[in-house]
């Protein structure tokens, strides 16, 4: 109750060019938002093994590859646009938990075994960090 | 030998104490814990807003750089990473609010005011970050976020430095 007394209190400070900030602002917030957190379809996925690319492959397709990495066996259902790791000899399994993947830019990662992949959109990917 | 004094005028010691508490809100801050990494509720911007209608933009300024320093070093962060990102969101931030100062305070309030220099200071600190901490267009994916914390925390500053205002009137 009081907080909603206090709010309509504070409305009576905001002046006219307040507002004119205020929806501003939201504008910004909205269109940051549709154009920032609208990943495109993913187009192709590269499969990195001890951080080196071990193979890029198309997502259109309904296969599953077998990588032996530091740990041992690790598979990868690729499945008409996404992605998953379907098993891996880590302990925590957190690769496997994270389950599809279909967005540009979007990685999946297993340290233990070394593996990770890596959805490419179709135009060029960003590099990565480099210092 | 000549004896030298430096005068310390009644100006100095009043940015002293507000930069001091400005320090405290700031380390209160560090220990907060925060669900985003990065998102801070800013509080220590509260004092500076409030220097800056109370006095002027002058005090403000000094206020707003001594507190990235001194928590800094309290912190024992100065020169790293975070400190540069501190002091390039303050340094943008200022810049701000130098550049909108003469906005009619009868269709402006300090709300305003409160707004544009938190979006300022996301902006510096998204510069920085781009610029040389992380140099990959992915962090962008991050902006929508800090765009709209900047918003609410910047609102809610704003509130609380007006109330500080009516308790303590401009003499």
């Amino acid at each position: 109750m009081i907080l909603i007394r206090k709010i309509l209190q504070s409305f009576k400070i905001i002046k006219p060019g307040d507002w004119l900030i205020i929806v501003l602002f939201c504008a910004l917030i909205i269109i940051s938002t549709k154009f920032l957190w609208n990943l495109p379809q993913g187009e192709y996925l590269e499969i990195y093994k001890n951080n080196e690319i071990l193979g890029t492959y198309s997502l259109n397709q309904k296969i599953t590859k077998i990588i032996n990495g530091a740990k041992g066996d690790t598979t990868i259902i690729i499945d008409n646009g996404k992605v998953r790791f379907a098993s891996a000899p880590c302990a925590k399994k957190y690769c496997i938990h994270q389950g599809w993947i279909n967005k540009a830019n979007q990685i999946i990662i297993c340290i233990p075994n070394k593996i990770s992949i890596s959805i490419l959109g179709a135009k060029t990917n960003y590099d990565s960090i480099n210092y | 030998m000549t004896l030298s004094t430096i005068n310390i005028s009644d100006r100095d010691h009043q940015i002293a104490k507000l930069s001091a508490i400005a320090v405290a809100l700031s380390l209160i801050e560090f220990f907060f814990p925060s669900p985003i990494p990065g998102v801070k509720p800013g509080i220590a911007n509260i004092i500076i807003l409030y220097t800056i209608f109370k006095f002027d933009l002058r005090m403000g300024i000094w206020v707003s750089i001594i507190r990235v320093f001194v928590t800094s070093i309290i912190l024992g962060s100065f020169l790293s990473p975070t400190f540069f990102l501190s002091l390039s969101g303050a340094l943008f931030s200022l810049l701000s609010l130098i550049i909108f100062k003469n906005l009619s305070p009868k269709y402006f309030s300090l709300i305003s005011f409160s707004l544009i220099a938190s979006l300022a200071h996301i902006v510096g600190q998204f510069v920085i970050v781009r610029l040389w901490i992380i140099p990959h267009n992915g962090i962008f994916y991050l902006l929508p976020i800090f765009i709209l914390s900047a918003f609410i925390f910047g609102l809610v500053n704003a509130l609380v430095t007006n109330r500080l205002l009516q308790l303590n009137p401009k003499k």
